[in-house]
C-alpha cells in the first residue's frame, strides 16, 4: 500500500510542471525566435524564389523574424551577394502575396541575406561554409543557432545531409546553439527509400531536429480543421459511424504538370498529392483528439489513424492520366504531348481511392479520396456527407430532402459550409437545400499568412506539430506502395482516360456508384 | 426632413484596386429612422452588387460579418482623425461604423447622418465585400443619449466595440448604457490630461462591475517592450530569476523640470509595473508616493541617479517585498513615454539586473549576471501607430486575462487621488 502510494507520488512528481516564463502569457508569440541563420540549400531554385524568400521576407516584414535574423542562401551559380539579391527583389516582386513590396522593410532585410556558393559534393566546401557560420555567429549575434532548409532536389537529400554531418554542422552545442533540418517533399518515392533516407537523416539528425515539411499543414483552413473539431462542442458528437455516411476528399488542380515534365514522370499523382497531401488530410479528419496540444500527441494519433487505414488496390483504386482538351476557356495538350514527358507514358495524373479505416470510430465508413491534374477548377475540400434521417417524415408530400453535408473549403475562398433542409415559403410543404456558409475572407477580413511563413515561423521556435514525423512517412508510404506494386504488375488502363477539363475518368464515378454514392459538384 | 444626397447612381471610381476600399453607396439621413430605411434600401434596391463600374462583371458583394465599432468624439477634430484611421484600416473594417458626435449642447435637439458603403475586392478571384460608415452629427438632448443613437444602428448579433478617442467620460449614466450594450471598450490612456490616473482607476472599477474588455492604446503600445521582456526569461539560465524579482524601475520622459504632481502623463510607465504585478502575482503593499530622493538611497538602484522626484511603492508576493520607482527624467520624447525599464533580481547570492531600452524600430535587453554581461540583444520592433493598434483591437475576442490583469494591479497602484493628489477630470 504503501510501496504504491509512493509509486504515486513518485509519479506526480516526476509530472510536475516545470517552472514557465509566465511573462509570455497573452503575447503576440509564444517566444520570440532566437537569433538563428537560415542556412538555404536550393536557394536559386524555383521553390526558394516563389515560397521560401518570400516566406522569410513576410516574417520580417511583419516583424517576427529577431533582430539578429541572417539568411545564408547556398548555390552552385556563381553570384555575389548583390546578384543574389537582385534576383530576389525581382522574385519578391513577381511572387510576393503583398504588393507593391515594402521597400523599407526590404532595404532592412536585404543586408541580412548572403550569398555562398558550394557544390553539394564538396566536402571542403562545406568545412568552409562551417567556419563561416561560425564566423557569422560572432559577427552578428547568433549563437550558432542554424535552420538548415533543404530546397534542394530530393535526389541531393541524402547527401546534404551526409555533407552537414561530415562537417560538424549538425552539433548542438551544450551552451546552446540549436541545429535543426527542414526537408521538402517528397520524402522518397516508395516505402524502401523513405526508410533509406529517414536512415541517412537518422544518422546524423535526432529525430527532434527534423522538421519534414508538407506545406498543406500549414494552411490556415487545415490548421482551424483541429480549432473546428477540438474547440467547438456541437460537431465532435456527430463526427463517427452512427452519423456520418462517407467523406470525401478532394484535391484538384486546374493546371496541368507545367515545366515539371521529367520530375513527374517519376511521381505520379499518387506520390506527388496521395501519399502525403490527401493522406495527412485524412489523418485530420479521422484522428482522436489528442490529449494535448503538443507536437508528438497530436501526430501520435494521426499515425494511429494512417495504421488503420486499408483498402483494396485492385478494386477500390482508379488511376487516370488526362488527354487534351480545355481548362478555363483555354485549349491544353495532353499528359503525353507535354515536355519532358514520355509519348507512351503511364504515370498517372489522376487518382481516386477508397479507403475503409478500420477503428472504432470510422469502422464502415467510407473515405472517398481524389486528386488530379487538368480538372476543371482548382479546388481543396472535405466534405463530410451526413446520413439520411432514419424517418423519412416529409416522402408523403414527395419531397426528399437531401441529406446534410458539411463541406470544409481549403482554397479557394477558404471557408465552411453547412447544408440543411428548410421549407419553401408558401402554403406547400416544399423542402429545399439551404446553406449556411462561413468564408474567412468577410468574416475576418484579413489575409491568411502564407502556409510556408507559419511553418518556418514554427521551425525557427521548435514547434514540430505541423511537420511529418518519420512514422507518419512511413506508414503513409505503407499504404500507398500496395498501391503501386499493384499497378505494376497489373496492364495500364487506356491512356489517356479523361479529357482535360473534365473530373476524371469514368471508372472514378464507378468508384462511388456502386455503393450508391457520387462525387460531390464542386 | 427628406435626404438631400441620393445614393450614387455611379459608383465614383472607375478602376478597382485590389484590397483598396471603393466608395460604393452614399447618401444623407435626419432621423434614425431614415438611416435604417437608407441602409436597408442599400441591401436591397440597390444592391452594391450590381455591374461594376467598368462594366466588367464582378464577383458578388457581401457585407463583412465582423462586427459594429461606435466611435464617441467629442468634437468635430476627433471625429475627422478617428475617420482617417478608420478609413485607412484597408480590408479590415468592422461591418458597421457608427461615428457619433454631439454639439451644441444646450439648443434644441437634431440629428444629421452621412451613410457611406465602402467595398474592397480582397483578391481578383474573392468576393467583393462592404462595411459600412454611418457619420451621426447630433445636438441638444438627443445628442446626450449615445445609448439611443448607437444602439438602434448596430447589426444584431454582432460583438460591438466602442472607441472612445480623447477623454471618455466613463462615469456619467449616458456611458453607462452606451457600455452596457458594448463588448469592448478602446481608448487612449496616454492621451489623458493631468497624469491620468483617476480615470484609469475609473476604468479598472468598469472593468470590475461588468463583463466588457478593455483595449487601451497606452498598454497595447507596450507590446514591443513586453515582448522584449518576456524573451529575457526564455532563457533558462534566467528563468529562476523570474520569481526573485527585488525591485522594478521605470524611467519616463517628462516636459516639466519641476516634476510637478499631474504634469505629466503616468499611465504607460504605471502600465509597466501593472504587468509585471499582475503576470508576478504581486499584490501592493504600499501604493505610489512621491518618493523624492529616497529612491536615490536605495542599495538596489542600480547604480543610476535618478533625476528629479519620482515615485515609489511596495508590492509583494507574499514572502518577499517588491521595491517600485517611477522616474522622470526631462526628456525631449513625448511626455510620458516610457525610456527604461530595469529589472533587479536576487537569488540564492547571484544577482541579475536586466536594462531594457527602445528607439523607433528596435528595443534592446541587456543583462548582467553577477556584474557581468550575460545578454545583449535587439529586438525589430517598430512602434505601432493607431492604424495598427485599433485593427488589433477590434479583431480581439473576449477579455484579454492579461490586459484585464495589467489595467487591475496597475489601478491597485494607484490611491484614490493619486500619488501626488491630482485632480479629477
Amino acid at each position: 500500500m504503501k510501496e504504491s502510494r509512493e509509486a504515486r507520488n513518485g509519479r506526480r512528481a516526476s509530472r510536475a510542471k516545470p517552472a514557465r516564463n509566465v511573462l509570455r502569457e497573452g503575447l503576440r508569440l509564444e517566444r520570440v525566435p532566437d537569433p538563428s541563420v537560415v542556412v538555404l540549400f536550393g536557394a536559386t531554385g524555383d521553390l526558394a524564389h516563389r515560397k521560401v524568400i518570400p516566406a522569410l521576407y513576410h516574417l520580417w516584414r511583419t516583424n517576427l523574424l529577431p533582430h539578429e535574423f541572417r539568411l545564408v542562401a547556398i548555390g552552385r551559380r556563381p553570384y555575389d551577394d548583390d546578384t543574389f539579391r537582385a534576383e530576389i527583389l525581382a522574385s519578391l516582386e513577381r511572387y510576393s502575396r503583398v504588393l507593391p513590396l515594402d521597400l523599407d522593410a526590404w532595404e532592412s532585410f536585404a543586408p541580412r541575406i548572403d550569398y555562398h556558393r558550394l557544390d553539394f559534393d564538396d566536402t571542403a566546401g562545406f568545412e568552409k561554409l562551417a567556419s563561416a557560420l561560425d564566423a557569422y555567429d560572432a559577427e552578428h549575434g547568433t549563437p550558432g543557432n542554424r535552420l538548415y532548409y533543404l530546397a534542394a532536389q530530393p535526389s541531393q537529400f541524402a547527401e546534404l545531409i551526409a555533407q552537414l554531418g561530415r562537417a560538424g554542422l549538425d552539433h548542438e552545442r551544450h551552451e546552446g546553439g540549436w541545429r535543426r533540418v527542414v526537408i521538402e517533399k517528397p520524402f522518397g518515392h516508395d516505402l524502401d527509400s523513405a526508410r533509406r533516407l529517414n536512415r541517412e537523416v537518422g544518422k546524423v539528425f535526432r529525430e527532434s531536429q527534423v522538421y519534414r515539411i508538407d506545406h498543406y499543414l500549414g494552411k490556415e483552413t487545415v490548421r482551424n480543421l483541429l480549432v473546428f473539431r477540438f474547440g467547438n462542442g456541437i460537431f465532435e458528437p456527430l463526427w463517427n459511424r452512427r452519423y456520418v455516411d462517407h467523406i470525401q476528399i478532394t484535391v484538384a488542380e486546374s493546371i496541368g504538370i507545367e515545366s515539371r515534365g521529367a520530375f513527374y514522370e517519376q511521381t505520379g499523382a499518387s506520390r506527388d498529392v496521395l501519399q502525403n497531401h490527401l493522406l495527412q488530410l485524412v489523418s485530420l479528419v479521422a484522428m482522436e483528439p489528442p490529449a494535448t496540444f503538443e507536437a508528438n500527441a497530436l501526430r501520435d494519433e494521426k499515425v494511429k489513424v494512417l495504421r488503420a487505414i486499408s483498402t483494396d488496390p485492385a478494386n477500390d483504386v482508379v488511376r487516370g492520366q488526362y488527354g487534351p482538351g480545355w481548362v478555363a476557356a483555354t485549349q491544353v495538350p495532353g499528359y503525353r504531348a507535354e515536355d519532358g514527358v514520355d509519348p507512351a507514358s503511364e504515370t498517372e495524373t489522376f487518382v481516386a481511392a477508397k479507403f475503409t479505416i478500420d477503428d472504432w470510430r470510422w469502422s464502415g465508413v467510407p473515405f472517398y479520396v481524389r486528386t488530379g491534374k487538368r480538372l476543371p477548377k482548382r479546388a481543396t475540400e472535405i466534405a463530410i456527407q451526413y446520413r439520411e434521417v432514419p424517418h423519412r417524415l416529409f416522402e408523403d408530400e414527395g419531397v426528399t430532402p437531401d441529406a446534410n453535408l458539411l463541406a470544409i473549403r481549403i482554397q479557394p475562398d477558404e471557408g465552411i459550409m453547412l447544408r440543411f433542409g428548410a421549407k419553401v415559403p408558401g402554403l406547400g410543404l416544399d423542402v429545399r437545400s439551404v446553406t449556411m456558409d462561413f468564408a474567412y475572407g468577410s468574416a475576418f477580413n484579413v489575409d491568411s499568412p502564407d502556409a510556408y511563413e507559419t511553418l518556418i515561423l514554427d521551425a525557427l521556435q521548435g514547434d514540430a506539430s505541423l511537420f511529418t514525423r518519420v512514422d507518419e512517412v512511413e506508414e503513409a508510404w505503407g499504404i500507398v506502395d500496395p498501391i503501386i506494386d499493384t499497378w505494376a504488375t497489373a496492364s495500364a488502363p487506356r491512356f489517356p482516360n479523361y479529357d482535360a477539363g473534365s473530373w476524371g475518368p469514368d471508372a472514378a464515378d464507378a468508384l462511388l456508384e456502386r455503393e450508391g454514392h457520387r462525387w460531390r459538384r464542386i | 426632413m427628406a435626404p438631400d444626397l441620393r445614393p450614387m447612381e455611379t459608383p465614383t471610381e472607375t478602376h478597382i484596386h485590389i484590397g483598396e476600399p471603393i466608395l460604393r453607396w452614399s447618401a444623407r439621413a435626419q432621423s434614425i429612422a431614415e438611416i435604417e430605411s437608407e441602409i436597408s434600401g442599400m441591401w436591397s434596391a440597390h444592391h452594391p452588387q450590381d455591374g461594376a463600374d467598368d462594366g466588367s462583371v464582378r464577383n458578388i458583394a457581401a457585407r463583412t460579418s465582423v462586427m459594429n465599432l461606435v466611435v464617441v468624439a467629442s468634437g468635430p477634430e476627433l471625429a475627422e482623425r478617428s475617420a482617417a484611421t478608420i478609413q485607412a484600416l484597408t480590408g479590415r473594417h468592422p461591418s458597421r461604423t457608427v461615428v457619433i458626435q454631439s454639439a451644441d449642447p444646450d439648443g434644441p435637439s437634431w440629428l444629421d447622418a452621412r451613410i457611406e458603403a465602402h467595398c474592397v475586392l480582397p483578391h481578383p478571384d474573392a468576393a467583393e465585400t462592404c462595411a459600412e460608415t454611418i457619420h451621426v452629427r447630433s445636438g441638444g438632448e438627443a445628442g446626450r443619449h449615445l445609448s439611443a443613437i448607437a444602439t438602434p444602428l448596430i447589426i444584431h448579433d454582432l460583438p460591438v466595440t466602442v472607441w472612445w478617442p480623447g477623454e471618455p467620460a466613463l462615469t456619467g449614466p449616458a456611458a453607462k448604457r452606451l457600455l452596457a450594450g458594448a463588448d469592448r471598450l478602446v481608448v487612449d490612456g496616454s492621451t489623458w490630461r493631468s497624469d491620468g490616473l483617476d480615470r484609469l482607476r475609473q476604468m479598472a472599477e468598469l472593468q470590475e462591475a461588468s463583463s466588457l474588455a478593455i483595449s487601451d492604446f497606452a498598454l497595447d503600445r507596450q507590446s514591443r517592450w513586453r515582448e522584449a521582456i518576456a524573451s529575457i526569461f526564455d532563457d533558462p539560465e534566467f528563468l529562476p530569476f523570474l520569481r526573485s524579482i527585488r525591485r522594478i524601475a521605470v524611467t519616463f520622459a517628462t516636459h516639466d523640470e519641476t516634476g510637478a504632481p499631474g504634469s505629466t502623463n503616468l499611465v504607460k510607465p504605471i502600465y509597466h509595473v501593472g504587468w509585471l504585478a499582475s503576470r508576478l502575482g504581486l499584490s501592493v503593499v504600499r501604493p505610489l508616493t512621491a518618493v523624492g530622493g529616497a529612491a536615490r538611497a536605495s542599495r538596489a538602484n542600480v547604480g543610476k541617479p535618478i533625476s528629479g522626484p519620482g515615485l515609489g511603492a511596495t508590492l509583494s508576493d507574499g514572502r518577499r517585498e517588491v521595491a517600485i520607482v517611477i522616474r522622470p527624467i526631462v526628456s525631449p520624447m513625448a511626455a510620458g513615454t516610457t525610456l527604461r525599464v530595469e529589472l533587479l533580481a536576487e537569488r540564492r547570492g547571484s544577482e541579475l539586473r536586466a536594462d531594457v531600452t527602445a528607439e523607433a524600430e528596435t528595443v534592446r535587453c541587456r543583462v548582467w549576471l553577477d556584474g557581468v554581461e550575460a545578454l545583449d540583444r535587439r529586438f525589430r520592433a517598430p512602434r505601432r501607430g493607431d492604424v495598427d493598434l485599433l485593427a488589433d483591437a477590434i479583431e480581439s475576442g473576449r477579455r484579454d486575462p492579461v490586459a484585464a490583469g495589467a489595467l487591475r494591479s496597475a489601478a491597485a497602484l494607484v490611491a484614490p487621488g493619486g500619488p501626488g493628489g491630482s485632480a479629477p477630470p
